[in-house]
């Protein structure tokens, strides 16, 4: 099991508000790895830290082997990091099927737009069919020429998920998958993280939803207020008692009359 | 009358080629450019002065959208600081202090006199018929250009534009650069009106600081937005009727006798209100842009 | 050196109306509105309309600014309000359209030479050898008195607290029970008031021209963005920063620097000065030097 992702030590400062202290987290190739953790403890802030939308104060991530921190989004976005949001907001000008095929930054020359050639329409070929299957997959494929941001909230997830996949990413970072989606779909998601993980990318899920972590995930890790607080199967997760602090507050450990524990 | 049509016919054409430019920078790329006059003024007067050095018109052309793509990446690369809003004054700005260099310079500009006495084109053909080449030529430019655009919006690249304009931070998460992908559609953007510029210096045998005037800005976004921002056959519906009522605005002059402070004055009014117009009531415009079909 | 203050300070009252003006209104309307500009040209030929109609110069300049305001707030609520439903460069764009339509108009009324306002000829007065004529006594004095005033209702009365409170938080103003037109109009008719004031004042230093408002865009939007866009109070250590540097470029002699003996920077360029200014101060500090700019969220 190779490290594919390294987090050492990251720290990030908004303001005088310190977010994430002293981070480390491991995430191997082919794992399925949870975050959870109470409002407010920085999980979305961690994927943010990954994809260079937020710099580090202190710290290094490493993908790969090679230090990611200081570079351009977009750069890290090329190397095979892809994420979605927690609130997808799409374009309201362009279909679902044309997102879908902007997804895929490779060859957008401008010279090659102008001029047409054999291999640059082979190409545009190729991503409109790959861009139709993911669609397909997805269950989208009704929705195709509708624009973007015209579509329901949950059928939005899929598309970034269908987006996220058009370049066959290495790692993909979900924040909040099933958060606005209809709970009977949320098996067909499970089914489909699956089936996306089966083809070998590793997977960071943010989420609250305890069962789809159950389901899902191999390992979880819990973020409270910046720092990790545990870091283990998802079944273990109700055993852990900083993990309870940390979400119903310490008035749990009230005794409880009636109880047999 | 005909020659009339002519006339207003290749300023369509002209113009339609500088607002399809605009369009491409404002419309795809999300570029609010207020001195977007700047490039055809470059090019109107680097066409005028390798013209008046001897050049022949190719290389006039040639050193018109070298200057004009030089303008294109420095603006560009100024928008990675500024944001949006800000960006805007800016090139309001730069348009007027190249306009001031013009009027002041006139040892490279001819100042306020401007170049005057440039060779025509067709100076072997008759009138008409030197003009009707030159609607010829425009039109032809126009053609070249109108086709090179709508391949652009069709291509990855369009698409890659399209995704920045609304959603800046789904294009960086898609692994586009947003500043290499603004600078080349500015030069994509400045070219075409660099070279309208230049046609223009050689239609009528001149270049003067006019024609870097504020107002030459505003005239090029109501075409944009009368026929609908982001929309290429738009544009040029909206450059016939933007031209249009230039053309017969300096009749009024004649009709009714008015000062030619007024003539000018209403020209400017003319266009202002055809602008506001199709801001209040059609804001996405006459041709509204549609969504892509792919099959 | 008493004559540079002077030329600084004159050409800071000439800017500051309008940039403070410019710059409140910001952090309400949330775009730059390029029509602003216009309403001190405005404010400067209906004094100058009215000075011609027989009334006292001060009478007149008074009613000006009140038209000017109601102007303001009339183009706020039919033209701008609803082109920012389109979004805020729409509304950048209509501002452009304004600005044409209002130059057209004075164009067409009152021809394209310079006016001058009717003025008692008197001798100017002398503070420490430096002449200084009533027309740039009066503009300085109204320039800081001015900003007194709106300073004043800035921070000191409650519609000023509700102006900060929109500003910085509008949603939760809102549900706090700020009445948002009704602030957002009131603070365009004051701007309207200033720009209408500033103008004036300017035709009485200068003259009344067409263009005057055109003169203003660049330095003005120059000061208000470099103290930043929202902070009144920047706009007004904007202004005199412009005017400062605007002073400074045009007295100096160059002439040691290029090596001949006398040498000044062209007087056609000045604007790129504060232009310039203001690309490296945003290089360095993207919200202003004071950084308090209202961020857009």
């Amino acid at each position: 099991m190779t490290t594919l992702l390294d987090l050492d030590g990251i720290a990030i400062r908004y303001g005088g508000n310190t977010v994430l202290s002293g981070l480390t987290l491991s995430i191997d190739s082919g794992e399925i790895v949870g975050l959870l953790g109470p409002n407010g403890s920085g999980k979305s802030t961690v994927l943010n830290a990954i994809t260079g939308f937020t710099p580090l104060a202190s710290g290094a991530i490493r993908f790969g082997g090679r230090r990611i921190d200081p570079l351009a989004p977009h750069r890290i976005a090329q190397l095979g990091i892809r994420r979605t949001f927690q609130l997808p907001s799409m374009p309201t000008r362009m279909s679902v099927l044309e997102l879908t095929m902007a997804s895929s930054s490779a060859h957008h020359q401008l010279c090659a737009a102008l001029l047409r050639g054999r291999a640059t329409r082979r190409i545009e070929q190729d991503t409109h069919a790959r861009a139709r299957a993911l669609l397909d997959q997805l269950k989208l494929a009704a929705v195709a020429h509708l624009p973007a941001a015209s579509i329901s909230g949950g059928q939005k997830k899929l598309l970034s998920i269908a987006c996220a996949m058009m370049t066959e990413p290495k790692l993909l970072l979900l924040d909040e998958p099933t958060a606005g989606v209809h709970p009977n779909l949320r098996g067909e998601l499970i089914g489909e993280l699956r089936r996306i993980h089966g083809q070998g990318v590793t997977l960071v899920v943010i989420e609250h939803d305890m069962h789809f972590i159950r389901e899902l995930c191999d390992r979880c890790v819990v973020l409270d207020r910046g720092a990790a607080i545990a870091n283990c199967k998802p079944a273990e997760l109700d055993k852990n008692r900083r993990v309870l602090d940390a979400y119903l507050g310490r008035s749990h450990r009230a005794p409880r009359p009636l109880e047999a524990s | 009358m005909s020659s009339f049509l002519v006339h207003l016919l290749t300023s369509v054409c002209l113009y339609a080629m500088m607002a399809l430019g605009l369009n491409l920078q404002a419309g795809y790329a999300g570029m609010v450019n207020f001195g977007f006059v700047a490039f055809a003024g470059l090019g109107a007067y680097a066409a005028g002065i390798a013209s008046q050095l001897g050049w022949p018109m190719p290389a006039a052309l040639l050193l018109a959208v070298t200057a004009a793509a030089v303008l294109a990446v420095a603006t560009a690369r100024l928008g990675r600081q500024l944001s949006s809003d800000y960006w805007g004054i800016a090139t309001l700005a730069i348009a007027e202090i190249l306009r001031t260099v013009a009027l002041n310079e006139s040892w490279l500009t001819g100042g306020a006199q401007g170049i005057g006495g440039i060779r025509p084109l067709f100076a072997g053909l008759a009138a008409p018929w030197s003009d009707v080449a030159f609607l010829a030529l425009a039109a032809l430019c126009l053609v070249l250009v109108y086709g090179g655009y709508v391949r652009i919006s069709s291509s990855r690249f369009g698409r890659a534009l399209k995704v920045m304009r609304e959603e800046p931070s789904l294009a960086v998460c898609f692994g586009y650069d947003p500043v290499s992908l603004k600078t080349r559609a500015s030069v994509a953007a400045a070219l075409p009106a660099a070279l309208a510029g230049a046609l223009l210096t050689y239609y009528i045998s001149y270049v003067g600081p006019d024609v870097m005037v504020s107002s030459e800005t505003f005239a090029l976004w109501t075409i944009v937005m009368v026929g609908g921002l982001g929309s290429n056959l738009g544009v040029l519906l909206g450059a016939l009727l933007v031209q249009s009522v230039y053309s017969f605005a300096p009749f009024l002059k004649d009709w009714l006798g008015v000062s030619s402070d007024l003539a000018g004055s209403a020209r400017l009014g003319l266009v202002g209100l055809m602008l506001l117009a199709c801001l209040v009531w059609r804001p996405r415009g006459l041709l509204p842009e549609r969504l892509e079909t792919l099959s | 050196m008493l004559q540079f203050l002077l030329d600084v300070l004159i050409r800071t009252s000439d800017l500051l109306l309008v940039s403070v003006g410019l710059s409140t209104l910001y952090s309400l309307i949330r775009f730059p509105n390029i029509a602003h500009v216009q309403y001190a040209m405005l404010g400067a030929f209906l004094s100058l309309a009215g000075q011609r109609a027989g009334l006292p110069l001060a009478l007149s300049a008074g009613v000006s600014c009140a038209l000017v305001g109601c102007l303001a707030v009339l183009l706020n609520v039919f033209v701008f309000t609803r082109l920012l439903r389109s979004g805020s460069a729409v509304a950048m764009i209509g501002s452009l359209a304004v600005s044409l339509i209002a130059v057209a108009l004075m164009l067409a009324t009152a021809g394209s030479r310079p006016l001058q306002y009717t003025q008692d000829l008197r001798a100017p007065l002398t503070i420490g050898g430096v002449a200084v004529p009533d027309a740039q006594a009066y503009s300085i004095a109204c320039g800081a008195l001015t900003l007194l005033i709106f300073s004043v209702l800035l921070y000191r009365t409650n519609l000023g607290r509700s102006m900060r409170a929109l500003a910085s938080n509008r949603p939760l103003a809102l549900a706090s029970g700020i009445d948002a037109s009704r602030v957002t109009n009131l603070i365009t008719f004051a701007s309207g008031v200033l720009a209408a004031l500033g103008g004036t004042m300017l035709g009485l230093t200068e003259s009344v021209h067409v263009n005057l408002g055109n003169n203003l865009l660049i330095p003005a939007f120059s000061a208000a963005i470099l103290g930043g866009l929202g902070n009144p109070l920047g706009a007004a250590a904007g202004a005199l920063l412009i005017a400062l540097a605007e002073t400074v470029v045009i007295n100096v002699d160059f002439g040691s620097l290029v090596g001949r003996s006398m040498q000044f920077f062209p007087v056609a360029y000045v604007s790129a000065v504060s232009f310039l200014i203001l690309l490296v101060a945003l290089m360095v500090r993207p919200y202003g030097i004071f950084d308090r700019e209202v961020r857009r969220v």
